[in-house]
Parts: C-alpha cells; structure tokens; sequence
C-alpha cells in the first residue's frame, strides 16, 4: 500500500495552486478579508509543524528547538531588514539559512554524543532556545531588550495588499515544508529517520548513516521554521523576545504534531488545522481563558488514550469520521453557525468528528478491525 | 568590593533556594524516570497557596507549610499513581506534564489573576529583615530557605543510604525488574518517593512566596535554573543538587554584578549546556549513583 509517492505531491501541489488564486477571486466570490488571514495562519502552522515533524516524528530526538529555528527567522528580518535595510524578501532566505546554521551547530555538536538521545537532547534543545533570547536581549544591535518595529518595513508592491501577500507567502512556505515532508517520507532518508527511531543502535550496525540523515533532518527542519518565522515577522508587527522565544511555539508545534500523528506527514497537518480552527472559534467567543486548558488537556488526552494521532485513526475509522464530521455540520448549522462565520460551521464539523474518532474503540468497534502498532507502521512507510 | 561579596553571599544563599526546587525534580528524573514539569507547577501553586493564607487569611507564612507539604506530597503521589497507572514511558512524562503545567498555569491564572501578587509586609515581615555580618546582610528567607535546603540535602541522603525505604528506592533506581524479584514493591515506594518530591516543591514554594512576586508565568522562568541544577547535580543525587545549586545560585550573582544582570541566565544555560556535553552525568560522577 503505498500512501505517499509522487503522486502525493502532485496533488498537494495542484491544491496549492488552486489555494494560489483564492485571494484574485475573493471579490468575485464575496468572501471576507478575515478569510485569508485565517488561512495564512492555518499555513504557518503547517509549515510549522509539519518541518517539526520532519526532524522530531521521524527520527524519534525530541526537540524543544523549533522557538530557537523559529525566532532566528523572525530576528533576522528584523534586524537585517529593518536596522540594515536589507531587501525584505532577501532577508527571509536569509532567516532560514540563519536558522540552518543554528541547526547545524547544535546537530554538529549533539549527535556526536551518543549519551545526548531522548530527553536529554529535548532539554538541550530547550536550553538552546533560552540562551538566543538572553543574547538577543543583552546585545543592542539585535534587540537589546526594547523589541523592533517590522511594520515599518517597505513591503514589495508586486505581491499586492497585505493579506493577499501573506496568504500567499504562507501557502509557498506550507506547500514547501508538506511537500519536503512527503519526500523525506518515501526517500532512503525516510526509512533511515525511521529506523533511527525504532532502534539507532540496531540501525548503524545495518549501516544506516545515522549522523548524516539526522544533521540532513535537522537542517531541512531549521531552514523551513527560520522561513516561515521570517515571514510570520510580518504578521507580529512589533517583534519582542518574551513573544518570539516563549514557550508558545514549541508547545503548539509539538501539542499539533502529536494530536495530528507524528508517524505520518499528514499528521501534523491535520494536527494544526484543528487545533488553528478550534483555537480561534474559541478565542473569537471569547474563551481565551480556557482555550490554554483545553490546549493542555487534549495533549495528556493524547498521550494517555490515542498514541498514534488523530490522522491515523481517521484513515482506520474512515466511517466514523464522515459521520462525526457531518453531524457537526448539522449541529453547527443548527444552532446558527453559519451566520457568524463558514468557518464556526467547520469548527463544529472538525470539533465533533475529532470526539467521535477519540471515543474509546470499544464502544462501536465491532466490526472495525482492530488496528495495532505494527500495522501503523507498514501502512506509514508504505 | 564589598558588592562582590554581598552578591557572593546572596548568591550561595540563593543557590540553597535553587537546590530546594530541584531536589524533588531530580529524585522523580534520577529513580522513578519520569520528568515531571508539574513539579514546576506544585512550587507555584504552593507559593499561591502561601500567598493566599497569609495575605488574605493572616496567618504566619512559615506556618502554611503545614497545609501544602500535605497537599503536594498528596498531589505527588497523585501523578505517580496516574502514571503507573496508564504505564507512562520517560519520554511521554515530559509530553504528559507539559500538559498539566499548561492546565495549572491557567488555572493559577484564573485564580489570582496575571498580575503580580506579594504577601503584604505586614503579614510577611521576614521578607523585610535580614541577618547581617559585618559587612554583608542576608534575608531572612533565602537564609531559611539555604538552611533547610542542607537540612534536607542530608536527611534525604541518610534516608537513602540507610534505611529499608532507601535501599528499596536505590534497587529500583538501579533496576526495575530485579529489584521486583527481591520483593520491592515498586508502586509502593515510587508513590512514597513522588510524595516526597511533592513535599520538597511545596516547601520551595512557601519561601518563593515569601521572597519574591509572584505572577503565573514566573514558572517558565524556573525551568532554565531547575533543569541546569538538575543536570550539573547528577539525576538523582542528593549531594550534587545542593552542590549544584550553590554553584549555579553564585555564578549568577557574580554574572550579575559583573556584567549586568540580564547577563545571568545566559551564563546559567551556557553552564548548563556544557554540563551536557561534557560531564552529562553531573558534577559528582556515575548515573544513579545516588
């Protein structure tokens, strides 16, 4: 069974393509402005936490890093194209080989230590992410702890207004990080991840190149965060440390990965259209508050109840999904969704088919084939 | 000069306040393989509590820790016996707690609010006095805080080293399964010691409380000291933590009068980060090696 092959790719490329055109027709279709920014924030995400996933669910080395990728992306706009006048979309390369630099560094320095696997490497990680905020804070020329204004910064008028632009940024930047994914999946460098993962021991003795894929890993993860933070500066508007190295970042990325999947490409994309969706209808309602609560309890839900993520078990429960989704559908359109916004109705759709996969297996699962680890893995690598 | 050995002095007694809030993290890290963030949560929660019954209820500050030592010890072994019982790996712990801060910090925040919160003076008047020594004058708290520390840094090594409970907690440290097989009661004593980790956060909280403001999102800022703590001390060893909190606590300080005070936690990480690489297994040697 092959799930990802060229293919895949192509279709994802075609979709983006469609996406392309959304803001030329949004007169035409007479859909709100609130609709692109709400889908460049869906593409950050995705870029997010799909290049996270690239590097952390494929090889098994958890990283807390992707705030350090993330905020070197964001500060080399900031300070190249605001303090140097560099031309913006030179500094967003920049950003992503910034943070590829960053990554190298660490990969180079880490993965030669065999006693820095598992949760050591994630504090390390971690402590990376703090140690560029306490030098971003004391050194002036790049924030010096008083934050830097990126709206100030001459947007480049060929890419039209700013929503539009954003939108479409994010989509190359989203298209990009989904579609390395994919190809990091089905390629030699995938099955090596893969195998570091299960056993890295077992893999080198077999001759698998262990430090090379990881440092490739790590690399491609860096550049694809330091992209995308670099062009997230935009939408941030006045950049501060406590915002750009706080632990938000890391969180959702790993909170989306993990509710999405992380064994497959598809995971953490599924992962952040949720978990965007749900947050904003819930922070739109006016339930801040408790958006943080339901952020960290899904994430125990998660780790307790549904370990191999919501992708895989949608794909195993195909019915199940279709059903809990439409219901949403009815239930949102019930009680008067649609008049707020299309995307409250998709909230409901999502919120309800996400319940309906996570109920125990037990309860209607009769006549669903029990689906363990291993099957999961074939049917991932396949 | 005599800045330096003021901060010096600040600085150790600090550190014995850092030793506290990592003793009980590296314990449940070094024997029970769980890293439990939630640990970071009890010290907050535990200096809310202290907050709220001395500011609010008027009582002595030192006297609340009769309430949370109870409470967080019990929260402890809470957590412990919801990990045994979902069989969590090390690896999903960190993933698991994360979720659980998140929770408490929201929590925290919906209770007392986002803004800063101190007990007022006249409920808490240790936090004005101090002790001095000739040139040099150390708080009341952060000396309280530095002596119980080495109380417990000792009283937890003889419990380790000669008691039954001790040597069961060591067997299991060492290895699981056999230890099984010589009748260690593995639930049993992982609960006892998660208790016990439980007690030593909520005692570290009752002085953050009085030493310091308090605000829900201080805990992250923990985690950077905590963890260097943890990992120059040696996961599970009781020596190394104090030792470790010490050396940390002073080479902030004289980060801090040297080259300024935002200059500290990058000196703590760089400390932390070359630990890891080149004695990952702490300042006072072998894993384990309790």
């Amino acid at each position: 069974m092959t799930t990802t092959n060229r293919n895949t790719s192509l279709i994802t490329l075609a979709f983006a393509l469609v996406l392309w055109f959304m803001p030329s027709v949004r007169e035409t279709l007479d859909f709100p402005v609130f609709f692109l920014l709400f889908g460049y924030s869906l593409f950050f995400w995705i870029a997010q936490a799909s290049s996270w996933n690239t590097f952390t669910g494929f090889s098994g080395y958890f990283s807390f890093g992707q705030g350090a990728f993330f905020g070197a992306g964001v500060y080399s706009v900031a300070v190249l194209a605001v303090k140097r006048d560099w031309p913006l979309l030179f500094t967003f390369l920049v950003g992503g080989l910034v943070a590829a630099v960053i990554g190298l560094i660490i990969g180079v320095v880490v993965f030669r230590l065999r006693k820095l696997r598992g949760e050591i490497f994630a504090l390390m990680t971690l402590a990376v992410a703090f140690v560029m905020a306490s030098v971003a804070r004391v050194s002036p020329a790049i924030d010096g702890g008083q934050g830097v204004p990126v709206n100030t910064v001459e947007l480049p008028e060929f890419l039209g207004d700013f929503p539009t632009m954003i939108f479409r940024l994010g989509l190359i930047v989203a298209t990009f990080a989904v579609i390395t994914a994919q190809s990091v999946q089905r390629s030699r460098l995938g099955w090596g991840l893969f195998s570091i993962r299960d056993d890295e021991d077992v893999a080198e003795t077999l001759g698998v190149p262990t430090f090379r894929f990881k440092i490739t890993a790590l690399l491609l993860t860096a550049f694809i965060a330091g992209i995308s933070g670099a062009i997230h500066s935009l939408q941030i508007g006045y950049v501060t440390i406590e915002d750009v190295f706080s632990i938000r970042v890391p969180l959702f990325v790993i909170l989306m990965s993990i509710l999405g999947g992380t064994k497959h490409w598809m995971g953490p994309v599924v992962g952040a259209v949720v978990v965007v969706t749900l947050n904003d209808r819930l922070n739109r309602a006016g339930f801040q508050e408790i958006s943080d609560l339901i952020t960290g309890g899904l994430l125990i839900l998660m780790i307790v109840a549904v370990k191999e993520g919501l992708y895989l078990r949608m794909r195993a429960r195909p019915l199940r999904t279709a059903v809990g989704f439409t219901a949403g559908l009815v239930i949102g359109f019930a009680l008067g969704a649609l008049d707020e916004s299309l995307i409250t109705l998709v909230a409901y759709g999502l919120g309800i088919a996400v319940l309906a996969v996570m109920l125990p297996l037990s309860w209607f699962a009769r006549s669903e084939p029990a689906v363990t680890d291993d099957v999961e893995e074939v049917a991932s690598h396949g | 000069m005599s800045l330096m050995s003021q901060s010096i002095a600040s600085g150790i007694l600090i550190g014995g306040l850092y030793a506290l809030m990592s003793l009980g993290m590296s314990l449940n890290w070094g024997v029970l393989k769980i890293i439990n963030l939630a640990h970071f949560s009890f010290i907050l929660l535990s200096a809310y509590v202290t907050y709220q019954l001395a500011s609010v209820y008027g009582w002595d500050p030192f006297l609340a820790i009769i309430v949370t030592v109870p409470l967080f010890a019990l929260g402890g072994m809470a957590l412990q016996w919801a990990f045994e019982r979902f069989r969590i790996s090390e690896f999903e712990s960190l993933l698991l707690t994360f979720g659980l801060f998140i929770i408490f910090e929201s929590l925290a925040t919906s209770v007392w609010s986002a803004d800063f919160r101190r007990i007022d003076s006249a409920a808490n008047p240790y936090a004005s006095s101090s002790l001095t020594i000739g040139p040099i004058s150390l708080s009341i708290p952060t000396l309280s805080a530095f002596v119980l520390a080495i109380g417990i840094a000792f009283g937890t090594r003889y419990l380790l080293e000669q008691t039954h409970f001790g040597r069961a907690v060591r067997a299991l440290a060492h290895d699981r399964e056999i230890a099984g097989a010589f009748g260690v009661n593995h639930r049993t004593v992982s609960m006892q010691l998660a208790g016990l980790a439980g007690a030593y956060a909520a005692l570290a909280g009752v002085f953050i409380a009085m030493s310091s403001s308090l605000f829900p999102g201080i805990a992250v800022e923990w985690f950077g000291i905590v963890f260097s703590v943890v990992i120059l001390g040696g996961l599970g060893s009781t020596m190394g933590t104090l030792l470790a909190g010490v050396i940390i606590g002073t080479v902030g300080a004289i980060a801090t009068v040297v080259w300024g005070p935002s200059t500290a936690p990058l000196v703590v990480f760089l400390i932390l980060i070359a630990t890891l690489l080149f004695k990952p297994d702490g300042l006072l040697g072998a894993k384990g090696g309790i």
